[in-house]
């Protein structure tokens, strides 16, 4: 039986302006887990917030209709939608309103008029079901992203909506934490939810998918041999080497802590210069304050030299110029309106000016397909389309050191190739040392040299 | 005491010292104030704040009054002086025992008040840390890229508000997402009820204001 359907579903910007995706059919049956892919900026977002009932309220201008059992989704008030259909969002930190897991359950229970002696029992039982009964006290904005994501999932499960979509939800969670979701979201499925859910990284979802969607220009099509597209995921045996070349970082009993958790035991290690260093660890175990450290943007016990001298010896404004850092966030690295004010801007700023000719930077931006969005204003990039500014900016600098913090959450495998072509050409160029954390490992660990993992308050170097 | 009730106290006798002249009742509601503030065990520091804040505003007023002013200028400089602790002191009572979720949901039950209000305000007040954050990381971010902004930058200013106005917006819409309303009813889980000696409790207050104001032989 379906739950949902559309009929000629086109969604655009505006009235007149071309639909992103158009004539949209589409037949969903209960119980089934549907997977979504698609390039980076195609349309998925857009296509399952119209599912969502959130557009046009919130954006888009829709022609077509959205059935839910039958019923046209205008024809349901909001209770009555959020009962048959809930979505999750990307990014965990920008979904609740209220302070701590259960305050925002609470908050959503009264929303759907659950009488109030019932309110408690639902919003525990979601938590429990979901495993983060320990922070229903926590404050949100101190959770991982994985559990963030989990008390996303909870509040789905309490709305007890019988559609679940989710929109590239496991972008900043880690590989454990995604496959505990996945099987949550495996178990819901089994007693009757319908799943659509939309990814770029594909790993994990071989045998429990029912259906498979992507988007190619602006059509929504059944994918008929999805093998295919499982193969590109099956992690290449990668070769990591242990450090014996010159280091840039030297840690010297290097040792920090969040309040009052530990995170890092007094540790030493070498940094590999103008080399790639990965470094890999589960969600909130220290991996960004690690770069913090490196940028002397934390207090931290130990040393740590940067060629040979103490970084806390070096003046500020000067190894700023040496060490810099890639935001998770792209849009938090912009300070101009359009993208050649951006480019212009770091060009100012250039350490290798004589390497970013304007023909460079042309086909640079050729390369990256965004030749034609000079003029575009920044923050109306699509996401994958603001990560490659925000690294190419990055690049021009040409500060000898980058940290690059989780660069590859929320791209599609073509742009993530596009960007290791442009990374690996300009590093040697300007002889930078790029580290790099990631959760995202597909098709990527041949361009590293050396592979550093952070867990259990220590760094270990993998060589194999 | 029920939050919606304190307030409405407060900002009554606070309107009435307005129009009055009573010095002795002015510095009878602040011994008052620090009484409660006191039974309370408000953090002391809260407490030495509101001592120190107010001194200059006071202090201005009472000597422009009494260097400049005319007519019974002397006695109204030390009214005024009163006042202005008064004002501060009464403000405290409420601010230092309340918290704005009390008062926003018990207005939301108590008082009617429309819950797009309500929750768009509760919402803006849990935003107030991840701003301050955002300004830091904006700082930093154009520091990485070899430009200094300073505190008054506009471009710091102009980077925040566009933060804030992608939030709003998803926050909008996660709220709807969660089944939030626009004048919808709503169930509560904890049901606020305001007490009968809170009503009374108000009522004695405000009736021994107007006692102290007309019987006081001091004025």
């Amino acid at each position: 039986m379906s739950v949902l359907t559309t009929h000629n579903l086109s969604v655009a910007y505006q009235e007149d302006a071309t639909p992103i995706i158009a004539d949209v059919n589409l037949t969903i049956d209960a119980g089934t887990f549907n997977l979504l892919i698609g390039p980076s900026g195609s349309g998925k977002s857009t296509l399952l917030k119209s599912l969502a009932g959130l557009y046009p309220e919130f954006g888009g201008y829709l022609t077509g209709d959205i059935r839910l059992q039958g019923q046209n989704i205008n024809d349901l008030t909001i209770i009555e939608r959020v009962k048959k259909v809930a979505l999750l969002f990307q990014n965990p930190s920008e979904q609740f309103a209220m302070t701590t897991p259960f305050d925002e359950l609470v908050f959503t229970l009264e929303n759907l008029q659950t009488p109030p002696a019932e309110i408690e029992n639902r919003a525990l039982a979601a938590l429990e079901f979901v495993g983060i009964s320990n922070f229903k006290h926590q404050n949100i904005q101190t959770l991982s992203g994985g559990e963030a994501q989990k008390v996303a999932l909870a509040i789905c499960l309490a709305m007890d909506s019988d559609i679940i979509l989710l929109d590239e939800p496991f972008a900043s969670v880690d590989p454990t934490a995604r496959l505990e979701l996945l099987e949550k979201l495996q178990q819901l499925q089994q007693a009757g939810r319908t799943i659509i859910i939309s990814d770029h990284d594909l790993a994990g979802y071989a045998d429990i998918i029912t259906k498979m969607y992507t988007i190619e220009g602006t059509n929504l099509v059944q994918v008929t041999d999805p093998t295919s597209y499982f193969a590109k995921f099956t992690p290449t045996p990668a070769t990591f080497q242990p450090v014996t070349t010159a280091s840039v970082f030297e840690l010297n009993q290097l040792s920090f802590k969040t309040g009052t958790r530990t995170l890092l035991q007094a540790i030493s290690l070498p940094i590999a210069q103008e080399k790639f260093t990965l470094i890999t660890g589960p969600n909130g175990v220290g991996k960004s304050t690690f770069f913090t450290a490196l940028t002397r943007l934390k207090a931290y016990d130990g040393q740590i030299s940067y060629l040979g001298t103490d970084i806390q010896k070096i003046k500020l404004p000067k190894y700023v110029r040496e060490v810099a850092l890639v935001f998770q966030h792209a849009e938090q690295q912009y300070l101009k309106m359009t993208v050649m004010d951006e480019i212009e801007l770091s060009l100012k700023h250039a350490l290798h000016p004589d390497l970013w000719t304007t023909a460079k930077i042309d086909a640079t931006l050729d390369q990256l397909n965004m030749a034609t969005l000079k003029e575009h204003v920044v923050y109306q990039l699509s996401g994958g389309q603001k990560k490659k500014l925000q690294i190419l900016l990055m690049l021009i600098i040409g500060t000898p050191v980058l940290l690059f913090d989780e660069p590859l959450a929320g791209l599609d495998l073509a742009s993530v190739q596009t960007i290791f072509a442009l990374l690996t050409t300009t590093a040697a160029a300007q002889k930078q040392t790029i580290l790099m954390i990631s959760h995202q490992l597909s098709g990527v660990t041949q361009y590293f040299d050396h592979h550093l993992i952070f867990d259990n308050q220590t760094l270990t170097y993998e060589v194999h | 005491m029920n939050a919606s009730l304190k307030i409405a106290v407060a900002l009554l006798i606070s309107l009435e010292i307005s129009f009055t002249k009573s010095i002795s009742l002015n510095i009878a509601l602040i011994v008052c104030a620090i009484i409660y503030l006191l039974f309370k065990q408000v953090n002391w520091k809260l407490m030495l704040y509101s001592i120190f804040l107010p001194i200059l505003p006071a202090f201005g007023s009472w000597s422009s009054l009494y260097f400049y002013g005319t007519g019974d200028h002397v006695h109204m400089a030390f009214v005024l002086f009163t006042r202005i602790f008064a004002y501060i002191w009464i403000g405290s009572c409420f601010t230092f025992t309340t918290n704005i979720d009390e008062l926003l949901k018990s207005l939301e039950q108590n008082f009617r008040l429309p819950n797009t209000f309500v929750y768009g305000v509760l919402a803006a007040f849990n935003f107030l840390p991840r701003i301050a954050q955002e300004v830091k990381t904006i700082r930093l971010a154009a520091r990485m890229r070899g430009e200094v902004l300073h505190f008054y930058s506009p471009q710091i200013f102009f980077k925040a508000i566009l933060t804030s106005f992608n939030w709003s917006n998803n926050l909008a819409q996660a709220m709807r997402s969660h089944g939030f309303a626009e004048g919808e009813r709503r169930t509560h889980y904890h049901v606020i009820k305001i007490p009968t000696w809170n009503w009374l409790a108000a009522a004695a207050i405000l009736i021994a204001v107007q006692a102290f104001l007309f019987m006081s032989p001091f004025n």
